[in-house]
């Protein structure tokens, strides 16, 4: 993985997705050393972008309407959507795996199981499952995390479980089988890094499709209590008024955008990189 | 200087002549006056003649007559005007079905089906007189039958509408005559020809019931206009009727169109020529209303609030020294500034409007963090205190925002307030019940209407649950005058009492704003967005 | 096939049943609040009872979950609390409003996304991958409340070409329909093209297609005769998730333009509590998803012969 990753940032394309997912993680994880300003502090309100400050600094991109310095609330808005994607990205795939890895080996019984349970969840529309999980249990970052592992999980869990079927009736699985070797171990050594082209792709862009649905949810309301800096609910706030203060939806906007391109361009990257060492 | 004359022709109420005096001695200002006599039966042309004011401004433009008038607005079910719990329905009917009164925008109540009214001196016998000549749009005569039948509908005791509490002071409904008739109240009520503007109270024909009572399937009417088709969530079309009794109308059809709840959207309407009026908008709205070429901005002043208020019997709120730290930090005027961009006029938390009738200035309160600080130390919170906020942005963003200032100045006297945010249809349940929570009150034209609400001791809106018996005889001694000056002398002490108590923090006064297109000529915010469409006409 | 259909059929019950379950669950499991939400905040204690005694809130809730579901599934879908109107007149009115934007959308989508996709995917490393799968990163990663600010700041605001709101209150005008389509497709035709490219590419890449390169044969006929039918199996799974998706993806672009469609109501209900809307909204939208999902089983098959039906692992 890590040579694939090395082999991917040689191409310009990848390197840059990685500078720019790079670039955000590190405003999330040192938000109160590079914001220039407290992200909550009213100051001066509807400034625009280079506008100076009262304490002789300048708002580089401007304040917004309760006069609080837009670059200080990206960057720790970074940490908002950094930290609460990838924890609920990374609690979904592992539910998905599982289940999809299981399902598509054992079929049957197990299969109707999971199957069911996905499908259920499924027959939600995503977005409306979101708002009423939200709604009934209330806006907080652990709360979106269990909204999208229960969300997300079963749309995984078919991906993995139609790529298992596939990879499953193929040859060497069927000699595996008559080998008698282990069960998990098919599934773990024989399957999944055959699957694992297509979801790494599908991962790289669900952590950004999560980034985008925490946003969305921001924008419809129901994000992260104010007033916690949140890339989504700021171009809500600000979306009003965009035509005549375009500063307050264009950073946020190209924020959310750039993480989910650099986190695309990797991905592209990476499923390269990755076949093109499963060829030599 | 001219005579004062009640619309009926018979003697004015005796109290006029006292309410005329203090104008002469400029004790109250005109609108006051214009107010109170307006109540009182006295013409609105006598009364602005007496008071000096011209008559009702000379039109610059004659008036175009025809055209189609696109109004964005909400279309909910109309089944029984009776039961509308919300105004924008009401703002549909309005042009089919009529009121007995007409309340102005500047909130002076003019005779409408009724032609007329003499409260007696007691104000507990109101004779009403109708309007002749006024036709349902199915041929009837509209007459005290119709009246009655309304009004005893309201009132019955298996009744779900609002009517029934409203006029809970209403003994019996006398017909008289065709013409007359006399409501009987069991308590003095001065504001009776104003409620009877509400939006619960358009006149539905008496044989409403019998006809299947929904109305929008059989929508007879006295007004200007019929509705020709209705569509939840959608549209309702109204087209102007050949024949009415009263001023004649300019448009020829108004076309209702529902535009959702997002106001942006309504603004992209407008910008693109889609809607004429776009009733209500947000403070974050008006830059882009201003930049657009097409479209005109709506200001209204209005007596609209929020309170964030304590509730005085859950701890920590029961301590009067935390109330008095949360209101001592809190600095009303920049939460004005930064939450509503200053749109709006600072309020001094006691919930009476300078611009209402009855206001007594109080001298201002101050910010005072160390005294707040010491409060609180005193009252056993050295470190500081954590409390949690409730509220559900009913009317939109602004209300979290003005959260977030208060957020900001309580932490500078060491109160961490959390913010609870919930959509609004979950805190519509529970808006009373939160020990700390930040409520929208709406505008009534009189102060104590929302006193008497939400403060009196076992209020039926009182969220606060503040209770005290020498708030309860001062507000009892100040509703039962009819003299402006007098009242507002009386309301020191109610405003006194409420503003020490610290149960909130009520910031500001919101002003109302809507858009509308620069081609609709005679539109009026309504301070209770009851919005008249009489006189609009387009250029 | 038919044993295969008829097993899928009683699982589409079974779902069906178990949302229904949950819906109910939670959204009418405290009566109390239901009753707060029906007759309105201003309501009296008295009344609340009154109103939770007429309509039978006062049984066990199992009962009333049967009872409710015998009453939805006779057709008595309740009215709405927030339109004042029966579901039923409502529901259907919206949902065809999306299914014309939605396909709309989808007519678009996928012509686009599968020639950008197998253009790409044919051959990797080309510079015509390189441009296809830049515009498919870049598009894709504009959430679509920011295509929506920045398409009607351009065409609304700035140039004037376009309506602002597609309320279609005056009857359906295609110009309406242009830019909430633009936004969907703009959101969706990358992630379509991008697994369209990767499963083709995967195929390219194998060894009975390098082999029939080797020996010859035309490329267009080997991508036609072989790579095409093997690269549409993991699409398809791809593009059938994608219509549950356009039924409620189009929530945010339907409420950003005042659409009048299936997301709106779903979006108003939710925020209103709407208890009877989201109740038959639901079950709606599990509907529409569980037959999706059933034609992408039956594709499925048709289209990777290697799976048999009835005959369990390991017989094969």
């Amino acid at each position: 993985m890590i040579r694939a990753l090395l082999r991917a940032l040689r191409r310009p394309g990848p390197a840059v997705g990685f500078a720019m997912v790079l670039l955000w993680v590190a405003c999330a994880l040192f938000a109160g050393w590079l914001a220039p300003y407290d992200p909550l502090k009213s100051q001066v309100p509807l400034q625009f972008p280079l506008d100076r400050a009262p304490d002789g600094g300048h708002f580089w991109l401007g304040t917004d309407l309760l006069g609080r310095d837009i670059l200080s609330r990206l960057i720790h808005g970074a940490r908002t959507v950094v930290l609460w994607a990838s924890l609920a990205a990374a609690s979904a795939y592992a539910v998905g795996i599982a289940g999809g890895l299981a399902a598509g080996f054992y079929r049957g019984p197990v299969d109707r199981v999971l199957s069911f349970f996905a499908n259920t969840v499924l027959s939600f529309p995503v977005l409306v499952l979101y708002i009423l999980i939200i709604v009934t249990i209330g806006a907080s970052g652990l709360n979106i995390v269990l909204a999208v592992t229960f969300a997300s999980a079963p749309a995984i869990f078919r991906i993995v479980r139609a790529l298992a079927i596939d990879i499953a009736s193929r040859d060497f699985v069927a000699a595996a089988i008559t080998q008698g070797e282990n069960a998990l171990r098919i599934m773990v050594v024989d399957i999944l890094p055959n699957a694992s082209a297509p979801l790494i792709v599908d991962a790289c862009l669900r952590l950004g499709y999560i980034a985008i649905t925490i946003g969305t949810l921001g924008f419809l309301g129901l994000g992260l209590p104010p007033p916690t800096p949140d890339w989504g609910g700021m171009v809500n706030e600000g979306r009003g008024m965009a035509m005549v203060f375009p500063h307050l939806v264009v950073f946020p906007c190209i924020a959310i955008s750039s993480l989910m391109l650099g986190l695309s361009l990797l991905a592209d990257g990476l499923n390269e990189a990755a076949r093109a060492g499963s060829r030599a | 200087m001219s005579i004062l004359r009640t619309t009926s022709g018979r003697p004015a109420h005796p109290e006029v002549a006292a309410v005329a005096d203090q104008l002469l001695k400029g004790a109250i200002d005109r609108r006051a006056f214009l107010r109170t006599v307006s109540l009182l039966g006295i013409s609105a042309a006598s009364a602005a003649a007496f008071a000096g004011l011209a008559g009702p401004a000379a039109a610059q433009e004659t008036p175009k007559q025809g055209g189609t008038l696109r109004y964005g607005a909400s279309i909910m079910e109309i089944n029984d005007p009776m039961m509308i719990t919300w105004t924008q329905p009401s703002n549909v009917a309005r042009n089919v079905i009529e009121f007995l009164t007409q309340v102005d925008e500047e909130n002076i109540t003019h005779p409408h089906l009724a032609a007329s009214w003499d409260p007696s001196a007691d104000l507990t016998t109101w004779k009403f007189k109708l309007q002749p000549n006024v036709k349902w749009s199915n041929g009837d005569a509209f007459t005290t039958e119709d009246v009655a039948f309304n009004i005893r509908r309201w009132i019955a005791p298996e009744s779900k509408s609002s009517n029934k509490s409203a006029f809970s002071a209403i003994k019996e409904v006398e017909v008289v005559n065709d013409l007359e008739f006399t409501l009987h109240l069991s308590r003095p009520t001065l504001a009776i020809p104003e409620m009877l503007f509400a939006y619960t109270c358009p006149m539905v024909h008496r044989k409403f019931i019998e006809q299947g009572g929904v109305w929008t399937k059989n929508p007879i009417g006295t007004g200007p206009y019929e509705l020709v088709e209705f569509a939840v969530g959608q549209k309702a079309t109204l087209k102007r009727k050949a024949a009415y009794w009263g001023t004649k109308v300019h448009l020829d059809e108004i076309r209702f169109i529902d535009l959702g709840t997002d106001v942006t959207a309504s603004i992209q309407a407008l910008a693109s020529g889609q809607v004429d009026i776009v009733p209500s908008i947000n403070t974050t709205d008006i830059d882009v209303v201003k930049r657009l070429p097409n479209a005109t901005l709506l200001v209204g002043h209005a007596a609209q609030t929020i309170c964030i208020r304590m509730q005085v019997t859950q701890k920590p709120f029961d301590d009067l020294r935390v109330r008095q730290a949360v209101v001592l930090a809190a600095d009303n005027q920049k939460i004005l500034e930064l939450g509503y961009r200053g749109l709006g006029m600072a309020a001094e938390n006691h919930h009476v409007a300078p611009f209402q009738p009855e206001y007594f200035k109080l001298p201002p309160v101050k910010r005072d963090v160390a005294k707040a600080k010491a409060l609180l130390a005193e009252a056993g919170y050295k470190d500081g205190i954590d409390l949690s906020l409730v509220l559900g942005n009913t009317q939109g963003r602004w209300e979290q925002d003005c959260a977030q200032i208060l957020q900001q100045q309580l932490a500078e006297a060491g109160i961490r307030m959390k913010l609870d945010v919930k959509p609004s249809s979950e805190f519509w349940p529970i808006w009373d019940k939160v020990p700390f929570g930040l409520t929208f009150w709406a505008h009534r034209p009189l102060a104590v209407m929302t006193l008497d609400l939400a403060y009196r001791g076992g209020g039926a809106w009182n969220e606060s649950r503040f209770a005290s018996a020498e708030f309860d005889a001062a507000l009892n001694k100040a509703t039962g005058i009819v003299d402006p000056k007098q009242r507002a002398q009386a309301m020191e002490a109610v405003e006194r009492i409420l503003q020490d108590a610290a149960v909130m923090v009520q910031p500001f006064w919101a002003d109302r704003f809507g858009a509308m297109s620069t081609k609709v000529r005679g539109f009026r915010l309504h301070p209770a967005t009851y919005n008249l469409l009489g006189n609009v006409w387009l250029a | 096939m038919i044993r295969f259909l008829l097993a899928r059929l009683g699982e589409v019950v079974g779902v069906m049943l178990a949302v229904s379950f949950l819906v109910y669950l939670v959204l009418e499991h405290d009566a109390a609040s239901v009753a707060v939400k029906v007759i309105g905040q201003y309501s009296t204690e008295g009344q609340r009872a009154l109103w939770l005694s007429e309509n039978g809130y006062d049984a066990p809730f199992l009962v009333r979950y049967v009872t409710w579901l015998g009453r939805f599934v006779t057709g008595d879908w309740g009215s709405s609390t927030h339109f004042r109107e029966q579901v039923t007149v409502l529901l259907p009115q919206h949902l065809a409003r999306t299914g014309i934007l939605a396909g709309t959308a989808f007519a678009i989508i996928v012509p686009v996304a599968f020639l950008f996709g197998i253009v790409a995917g044919v051959r990797e490393g080309s510079w015509a991958d390189r441009v296809v799968s830049f515009i498919a990163v870049a598009t894709t990663s504009i959430p679509e409340f920011a295509s929506a600010v920045f398409l009607s700041a351009i065409f609304v605001f700035w140039l004037g070409i376009l309506p602002g709101a597609s309320t279609m209150t005056s009857g359906f005008e295609w110009q309406q329909l242009v830019l909430p389509c633009l936004v969907i497709v703009l959101y969706d035709f990358g992630y379509v093209a991008r697994m369209v490219r990767a499963a083709m590419a995967d195929v390219m890449a194998q060894p009975y297609i390098r082999t029939a390169l080797m020996k010859g044969a035309s490329p267009a006929r080997i991508v036609l005769r072989h790579a095409l039918r093997n690269a549409l199996v993991a699409p398809i799974t791809v593009i059938m998730l994608q219509i549950p998706w356009l039924i409620s993806g189009v929530l945010v672009t339907e409420v950003f333009f005042a659409y009048k469609g299936f997301g709106t109501l779903l979006y108003q209900a939710c925020l209103n509590s709407d208890v009877a809307l989201i109740e038959a909204c639901a079950m709606t939208s599990v509907f529409v998803i569980v037959s999706t999902q059933l034609i992408s089983d039956v594709l499925y098959t048709l289209l990777n012969p290697r799976i048999r039906f009835g005959l369990r692992r390991g017989e094969a």
